[in-house]
């Protein structure tokens, strides 16, 4: 049974990889220029940079983008910590200037601090329905984070303090967050620029992560 | 294209890798975090008003009682250990790890909150009810010894019970008004937007995250979040530093504070035992003059500075410890 529950979460991962995206101004691409890249910054469980690529197409009259983006927080050492999402984002409809998408993300993350290294695999998974107008827009977003299967290798320092910690492969899923906020944004010529914002709760809606908002500003070219 | 392809190929395969693995969920103590008295008979217990209490008691039991009170809220006695060393001294030493805290049963968060400020009678108790479970005899003398947090919960106590102690050696403790120590707080984190420390912390929270009594969880998490700081000159890497942290008691701690504002240094002026402080040079966020500020509470407090180490380091560093921390004790211990 377990093992079917695995099999239908990784069914549920491979949905996730093949419809997902950024923060986008839909009315504002064309043929011509399907292509994008993006730079991002902000606070997002900590202070993160992070740089994506994506292109979009469609799938009969359904437009959609699909991305990979790579981000890292700061700190002092290079490369510890990085988060790299595939994903893609559907517009499921445009009603005069409205129009209601979702996006799906497979993510890959990695921490190493002074006493374990975790690698995770998760989803991220939002709708977002905004106001879409020209060169502008403006839109609500919610979303869940879900931190789905974890691998933890500790250092000796912790081992140290705790000799029979198990390292390996932990499921059920060890974590998950919930977010809400809005986006705006602009078309200047061929770029992007946006800002995201909003709120993080814990899955169990009582507690808040460390830093319990989130906020993004970044800039995409297409191509 | 093929990058994603690769992407998904590793993600599913970690899954059926997972899969095929035996289930192991964060939750579960022994797996990140070792299990409390409660769940491991194996470890050497007490109960007091009604909680399992991990403890352990050293030297000839009709000697004079140092009970060590460990930092936190929600630490452990493990890095006080070498005040072992006291029991060859002639002294009966006894650790215990506070309600909700290192090996001790832990405490729903929601009892925690309906006690409101009653958690610090709880905690006065459960110290009255440790020394009378250890004291053989009513002229046996009893001396506090309080480090960080243990040593304003033995302000506390020795301000609610004057007569019951006679003697305190505190080390460090932030401060004794709530104001006090919420600025000692401030001051002793190392929090820079761009930095490591605090980067590490916040992305962590991606990856675990738990609901408000999942203690195993959160214990864990506060491991990973108090491993150094090098505002005070902690470091909890070094071999035997802890065992388990009480994450849910600290925050209701916390948070009761932050409410209810308790004086610790009520009653202080009428203890007519004498007072050993202990600071240390290599905590930035104590300087000379906060320690002169904290200690100018007690009456008769004899302050003394320990060079070369950090917050835990008089009692943890075995060094510091034999050349200068016990040494300066037993001076003041041997008077009383």
């Amino acid at each position: 049974m377990k093992t079917f529950q695995y099999l239908l979460a990784a069914l549920f991962a491979w949905v996730d990889v093949t419809v997902d995206a950024q923060t986008v101004n839909w009315s504002r691409y064309t043929p011509e220029n399907k292509h994008f890249i993006d730079l991002h910054g902000g606070t997002e469980f900590g202070m993160a940079f992070g740089i994506a690529a994506g292109t979009h197409f469609r799938i009969g009259n359904l437009p959609l983008q699909t991305y990979v983006d790579f981000s890292m927080p700061a700190g002092n050492t290079w490369l510890d910590d990085y988060k790299v999402r595939i994903g893609g984002k559907i517009r499921w409809f445009a009603v005069e200037h409205i129009q209601f998408s979702t996006r799906f993300e497979a993510v890959f993350r990695r921490e190493k601090n002074d006493f374990v290294r975790l690698l995770n695999f998760g989803s991220d998974m939002s709708g977002i329905l905004g106001y879409y107008r020209g060169p502008w827009f403006a839109a609500a977003e919610v979303g869940f984070d879900k931190a789905v299967v974890t691998h933890f290798q500790h250092e000796e320092a912790y081992k140290d303090q705790f000799p029979g910690v198990r390292d390996g492969w932990y499921l059920p899923p060890t974590g998950g967050n919930f977010y809400a906020g809005f986006q705006l944004g602009a078309t200047i010529g061929k770029q992007d620029i946006y800002l995201r914002a909003g709120r993080i709760l814990v899955q169990d809606f009582k507690r808040s992560p460390l830093i319990p908002y989130y906020s993004q500003i970044g800039v995409n070219a297409k191509f | 294209m093929y990058a994603m392809q690769k992407f998904s190929a590793l993600f599913i395969g970690a899954l059926l890798f997972a899969s095929c693995t035996e289930e192991r969920t964060i939750s579960d103590p022994g797996n990140l975090v070792p299990p409390t008295v409660d769940q491991d008979a194996n470890l050497p217990s007490i109960a007091v008003n009604g909680i399992s209490l991990h403890a352990e008691a050293f030297g000839h039991p009709d000697s004079t009682l140092v009970v060590c009170l460990h930092g936190g809220p929600g630490g452990d006695y493990r890095y006080l250990l070498n005040a072992k060393s006291l029991a060859d001294h002639g002294y009966r030493v006894v650790f215990y790890d506070q309600m909700g805290s290192g090996l001790s049963q832990r405490i729903h968060r929601k009892q925690l909150d309906d006690m409101g400020i009653g958690v610090l009678d709880a905690l006065y108790d459960e110290l009255k009810g440790v020394i009378a479970l250890y004291r053989t005899h009513p002229e046996q003398k009893v001396i506090l010894f309080g480090h960080s947090w243990g040593a304003i919960l033995a302000t506390g106590f020795a301000g609610r019970y004057p007569n019951s102690v006679q003697g305190l050696i505190l080390c460090e403790p932030g401060g004794l008004r709530w104001e006090d120590i919420e600025d000692y707080i401030e001051r002793s984190r190392d929090f820079s937007l761009l930095g490591e420390r605090l980067n590490d912390l916040a992305y962590l929270d991606q990856f675990i995250t738990g609901h408000r009594n999942a203690h195993a969880v959160l214990d864990y998490k506060y491991a990973l979040a108090t491993a150094q700081n090098p505002v005070t000159g902690e470091d909890n890497t070094k071999a035997g530093s802890f065992w388990r942290n009480g994450a849910v008691f600290s925050e209701a701690l916390i948070d009761m504070g932050e409410r209810e504002k308790p004086d610790f240094s009520q009653g202080i002026s009428q203890i007519a035992a004498p007072v050993l402080f202990f600071y240390t040079e290599r905590n930035k966020a104590y300087p000379d003059s906060w320690a002169a500020h904290v200690s100018g509470a007690y009456p008769a407090a004899e302050r003394y500075k320990i060079m070369g180490t950090g917050h835990s380091g008089p009692v943890f560093e075995t060094r510091i410890w034999n050349e200068t921390t016990l040494p300066k004790m037993l001076t003041f211990l041997n008077a009383l």
